[in-house]
């Protein structure tokens, strides 16, 4: 999708590569609702501005971080991998583990000067504020992020039916996301879900 | 409710060294395979370690949820800054993710071999169809807190709207969004504590 209109950005030096990276330590801090309100941004900065992936891959690895045991939000490392893949595997690792550093060293940061003041903050108007602000924002931002995903994943009308079946069985029942995903793998190998 | 806390903080271990935050979280991190990673921290820290009190984990866990940076992520920095600051909070990071980490790039690395196959392809295509329904829910999990509130439904419409349709980025949408809403937020009864 729109693959032809777009050159990808390379990283052939690490400060280049540094340099790309910064651009993920300005989004750590605006991480809120736990990580996953990032998820369109890194869209838009690794398929639309620097064209490292398509539309489809970027779906296929934020399938594969949440398939995989962790917090999900190591999609980053991912992403990092599929910069540099071009410029060879020992480089593209170190990639991976340079974006996933630039994204969590900001927001570490914070958290730990959030720690040690945190007997001030928890009664202050300002945390009151923020956090009753900052929920509905996430709300917004979490169906914004749904919805490029949905369209990332790019699947026919089967695929789509799969997509909404899940996300009601994600929030009326308790079974694990994994069953969910491994049943769709087998409906897709069948050739029943296509793209 | 006070008797079981104060035998709680009775029995609390010796507060661990480095060595031992960094094991104690590679093993949380080894138990969640599969899930559940903040079920899992609580009963490793709290329960068998006895590194803190289960008050203290709730504590952490909301401070965690407020900043910004992924949940179970900040919960391991908040446990290795309770001990030992900002060296702690690193050193809890890299237990927590080392293994996680590793198997996700193994992943990666095999994905960008191999995602060319039509086999891997259709599978993927399945695959994703559940990952994009899961990204759906994310929306709708904390939608009935808000449902109530006009004006948190109002912010939400509007930040989803900026996003979706008008393609603003996160950045400026957080940093115009949060100070008006904190603005609307803000503790207003006189009963309220100033500071």
């Amino acid at each position: 999708m729109l693959a032809a209109a777009c050159r990808p950005e390379t990283l052939p030096d690490l400060g280049r590569l540094l340099q790309v990276t910064m651009q993920f330590m300005g989004l750590s801090l605006f991480s809120l609702g736990g990580g996953n309100t990032l998820l369109a941004e890194y869209h838009h900065l690794a398929v639309d501005q620097y064209c490292w992936l398509t539309a489809r891959q970027f779906a296929d690895l934020y399938a594969l971080a949440e398939a995989a045991p962790g917090p999900s939000s190591m999609i980053v490392g991912l992403l990092g991998l599929g910069a540099a893949w071009r410029e060879g595997t020992g480089w593209a690792l170190l990639s991976a583990l340079a974006a996933e550093l630039a994204i969590l060293l900001p927001s570490t940061l914070l958290m730990v000067v959030a720690c040690l003041s945190w007997k001030r903050l928890e009664a202050s108007p300002l945390r009151h504020a923020f956090e009753r602000a900052m929920g509905p924002i996430t709300l917004g931002i979490l169906f914004s992020v749904g919805l490029k995903i949905l369209h990332s994943a790019d699947t026919d009308a089967a695929g789509v039916t799969v997509s909404l079946m899940v996300c009601v069985l994600m929030l009326r029942t308790r079974i694990s996301p994994l069953w969910f995903m491994a049943a769709a793998g087998v409906l897709g190998g069948l050739g029943l879900i296509n793209r | 409710m006070t008797e079981p806390l104060a035998a709680d903080s009775d029995h609390l271990a010796p507060s661990p060294g480095l060595a031992a935050l960094f094991v104690g979280m590679l093993q949380v991190a080894l138990s969640a395979f599969g899930g559940g990673l903040s079920a899992w921290s609580q009963r490793i820290v709290v329960e068998n370690r006895r590194w803190m009190t289960n008050e203290q984990f709730l504590t952490g866990l909301t401070v965690a949820r407020l900043f910004p940076g992924p949940n179970q992520i900040n919960m391991a920095v908040y446990i290795g800054a309770e001990f030992h600051g900002l060296i702690g909070a690193l050193v809890a990071l890299a237990g927590m993710l080392l293994v996680p980490f590793s198997l996700l790039m193994a992943l990666g690395v095999l994905y960008f071999e191999l995602h060319e196959l039509p086999a891997v392809d259709r599978l993927l295509a399945g695959v994703v169809a559940a990952a994009a329904g899961m990204a759906l829910s994310m929306g709708f999990r904390i939608l009935d807190q808000y449902w109530k509130d006009a004006a948190a439904l109002a912010l939400a419409i509007t930040v989803f709207l900026a996003l979706s349709l008008f393609h603003a980025r996160l950045v400026p949408v957080v940093l115009i969004s949060g100070p008006l809403a904190m603005i609307w937020y803000w503790p207003r009864s006189s009963a309220s504590p100033r500071r």
